[in-house]
């Protein structure tokens, strides 16, 4: 067990996120590749503090708290946003919402 | 002999298992995310990512900070997946899309060519960095009586500010959903 395996898990879930957000057509799908991101992040700030020297310093696990803060807030908002959007023009495509004064 | 084996694995599961502990949540997080990624059903998607979200909780308990483990458990699974749910339910598509298809922008080649390119370029960071070929330390723990007093002590503006921006978003997402009076 090494930092490396962690990093790379790490990694290929935020590969998984990226390439959600890059391709899914649907807002809700884009959301949810970002949150895989945002958990690729907490899980790097997890295990840089459990492979830290001085593990009583609490930084890393404070940042993981603070990011799923961050991440709810993120998911209450971008949610509100796509339900407004699917009122306005019964779609949550992502191409279909594509006139600013809709 | 089954008897013993039995009698080691509950004695001490961190020895018997090891690396393991950590690993196996791992491989379950993985497996479930990369079926929330390219499920076609919406509410497949995000049980999946719910399932996900479970592993990593169980990774954050392994690597022993079991705080956040259980404030991932109680926010993704308890709030995050609930609301994507919601969303799911309360959008529902007439119709798949307009173009009959799950993907646009890049389309799904595209995404995996980006995400692929984006993961080896990681990989090659992450394998030559002499950092990450640090052994694993003595098991370590953060009470959360500590945790507590570090978000008291040095990080309480960072508190006070994740407060206001919780409010804030909560409130705006409220109002943003809510429905329009005004025709």
């Amino acid at each position: 067990m090494t930092l490396q395996i962690l990093l790379a898990i790490s990694a290929i879930l935020f590969a998984f996120g990226l390439a959600a957000t890059l391709s899914r057509s649907n807002a809700i799908m884009i959301l949810i590749g970002i949150e895989l991101m945002l958990g690729a992040a907490n899980l790097n700030f997890v295990a840089f503090w459990r492979f830290s020297e001085n593990p009583s310093d609490l930084a890393g696990i404070l940042f993981a708290i603070f990011s799923i803060a961050v991440a709810a807030a993120e998911a209450a908002v971008g949610l509100a946003i796509i339900i407004l959007v699917h009122r306005r023009i019964k779609s949550v495509e992502a191409d279909d919402a594509s006139n600013l004064k809709g | 002999m089954i008897c013993d084996f039995l009698k080691t694995c509950c004695a001490d599961p961190m020895k018997f298992l090891g690396d393991w502990f950590v690993l196996l949540p791992t491989i379950v997080l993985l497996l479930a995310a990369a079926a929330s990624v390219v499920m076609r059903n919406l509410i497949h998607a995000a049980l999946c990512l719910t399932l996900s979200f479970i592993a990593l909780g169980i990774v954050f308990i392994a690597l022993g900070a079991e705080f956040v483990g259980f404030v991932q458990l109680l926010v993704y699974v308890g709030a995050v997946a609930m609301v994507i749910v919601f969303a799911i339910l309360l959008t529902r598509p007439d119709q798949l899309s307009k173009s009959g298809s799950a993907f646009s922008g890049l389309g799904p080649a595209g995404g995996a060519a980006v995400g692929f390119v984006a993961l080896v370029a990681l990989l090659g960071f992450i394998f030559t960095s002499p950092l990450a070929k640090k052994p694993l330390p003595a098991p370590v723990s953060a009470p959360v009586a500590d945790i507590g007093q570090a978000l008291m002590g040095d990080y309480v503006v960072a508190l006070i500010a994740i407060g206001v921006l919780l409010t804030a978003a909560l409130v705006g997402a409220a109002v943003i959903a809510m429905e329009d009076k005004q025709p």
